[in-house]
C-alpha cells in the first residue's frame, strides 16, 4: 500500500481528501501545520506529499525546500494543492522542485487521484 | 509645490491604493475557492456515491448545487485573471515574444478538450519566421486561450476552427484571427461584447457557467498592448475574432 503525507491546514479539506485517498486505498498519514509537517516529511516510507501552501507557522515553500534539500526525501513527488493561483506562485513553486501545481478549486478529488496515480506510476 | 509634483504624489497614492484593493480581491478569493473547493468535493463525493447511496431525485439536486457552485468557481477565476491583468498594467513584464509560438504552445492544451466536443483545430501558419512581438506573454497567453476556448465552446459539433496568422510589413504588425462557424453573435449584441459582465442570450444556452469577463479582460490586455482587437459575426454562422498586435 503506497503511503501519501497530506499537509493540510484546513481540516474539512484535510478530511475529504483523507477519505477520498483511503477509499482509493492509500495508507495516508496528515499534518495541520508547516510546523508539523516538517517533521512528518521525515516519516520512513513517503511515496508521495501533497502539500498546500498557506500554512500556519512554516509555509509550503520552506517545506518543499527542505524536502528537495533532505538526502532521505529529495526524490519524493510533490503536487503543491493550493487556492493559490498567480504566476509568481506557480513559479516558485516549480522551481523549488514541485512535481505538480494543482488549484484546489479548479479539479475534484476525483482528478487529483488520477493525477497522484500518474505520479506514482 | 508646482502641479507637476502634485500629481506625481497622487499617482503615488493611487498606486498604492490600487496594490491594496489587489491584495484584497486576492485574499478573499484564496478564501472563497477554498469555500468553493468544499462544496465541490463534497458534492462530488455524494453524487459519486462515495458517502453511500442515495436516491436519483437527491442526486439531480447535488448536481444543480454543483453546477451552480461551478459558476461560481470560474466567476472567481475570471475576477482573479482581471484583477491581475488590471493590475499589471503598471508593471506588464514586457519581452520580445515569439507569438508563433505561444499560439502553438496554447493551442496544444486545447487538443484535448476540442477533441471531446468533437471539433477540429486547424492552425494555418503560412509564416516559419516572423518578427517578435513585444508583450507580457502570459497576459498574451490568456487572451489566446479566452479567443480559443470560445471559438470551441460556441462551436457545433463536427466543426472547424481555423487559427490564422497573418504579417504586415506595411503597418508593421501581426494579425491573429480565430474563425469558428458556431452559434454567432446577434445584431443586438455586438456593440455590447466587449462590455464588463456581458453575456448574451445565446452564448449562455450553449455555457452557462461564463462570468462575462473574458473578452473585457482579453479587450484590456490588447489594446495595452497597443494593439486592436475586432470581430465580424453572422448569427448562427460564426464568428471571427482579430487580434492585431505590433511587431518590433
Amino acid at each position: 500500500m503506497k503511503k501519501i503525507l497530506i499537509i493540510e491546514d484546513d481540516s474539512f479539506l484535510q478530511g475529504l481528501e483523507v477519505a477520498k485517498l483511503k477509499k482509493a486505498n492509500y495508507d495516508v498519514i496528515t499534518a495541520s501545520t508547516g510546523e508539523e509537517g516538517m517533521k512528518q516529511i521525515m516519516t520512513p516510507g513517503i511515496d508521495l506529499i501533497l502539500l498546500d501552501i498557506m500554512l500556519p507557522v512554516v509555509d509550503g515553500f520552506e517545506i518543499i525546500k527542505k524536502i528537495r534539500e533532505t538526502e532521505s526525501t529529495k526524490k519524493i513527488p510533490v503536487i503543491m494543492f493550493s487556492n493559490l493561483s498567480d504566476d509568481k506562485e506557480v513559479k516558485k513553486a516549480k522551481d523549488l522542485g514541485a512535481d505538480e501545481f494543482m488549484v484546489k478549486s479548479n479539479f475534484t478529488l476525483e482528478e487529483l487521484l488520477e493525477k497522484i496515480s500518474s505520479l506514482l506510476k | 509645490m508646482d502641479e507637476i509634483e502634485k500629481l506625481k504624489i497622487e499617482n503615488e497614492e493611487l498606486k498604492k491604493m490600487n496594490a491594496v484593493k489587489s491584495d484584497l480581491i486576492s485574499i478573499s478569493a484564496h478564501q472563497l475557492r477554498t469555500s468553493l473547493s468544499a462544496l465541490k468535493w463534497i458534492l462530488r463525493m455524494f453524487i459519486d456515491k462515495d458517502l453511500g447511496k442515495i436516491t436519483s431525485e437527491q442526486e439531480g439536486f447535488m448536481q444543480k448545487a454543483l453546477d451552480s457552485n461551478e459558476r461560481m468557481i470560474v466567476l472567481v477565476n475570471d475576477l482573479l485573471t482581471l484583477n491581475h491583468a488590471e493590475n499589471t498594467v503598471i508593471k506588464f513584464n514586457f519581452k520580445e515574444v515569439n507569438i508563433l509560438e505561444l499560439l502553438e504552445q496554447t493551442l496544444f492544451e486545447f487538443y484535448g478538450e476540442s477533441h471531446k466536443k468533437e471539433v477540429e483545430l486547424i492552425f494555418l501558419k503560412d509564416y516559419k519566421d516572423l518578427p517578435k512581438v513585444k508583450c507580457d506573454e502570459e497576459m498574451i497567453r490568456v487572451v489566446f486561450q479566452n479567443l480559443i476556448e470560445n471559438a470551441i465552446k460556441y462551436s457545433n459539433i463536427k466543426d472547424k476552427v481555423v487559427i490564422s496568422l497573418k504579417y504586415s510589413e506595411v503597418n508593421k504588425e501581426i494579425e491573429i484571427s480565430i474563425h469558428d462557424s458556431g452559434i454567432g453573435i446577434k445584431e443586438e449584441d455586438k456593440s455590447k461584447i466587449f462590455e464588463k459582465f456581458f453575456r448574451a442570450e445565446n452564448a449562455k444556452t450553449k455555457d452557462y457557467i461564463g462570468s462575462g469577463l473574458g473578452l473585457f479582460t482579453t479587450k484590456h490586455i490588447i489594446e495595452n498592448h497597443k494593439g486592436k482587437i475586432w470581430f465580424v459575426s453572422d448569427q448562427d454562422n460564426g464568428t471571427t475574432f482579430f487580434v492585431s498586435l505590433p511587431t518590433i
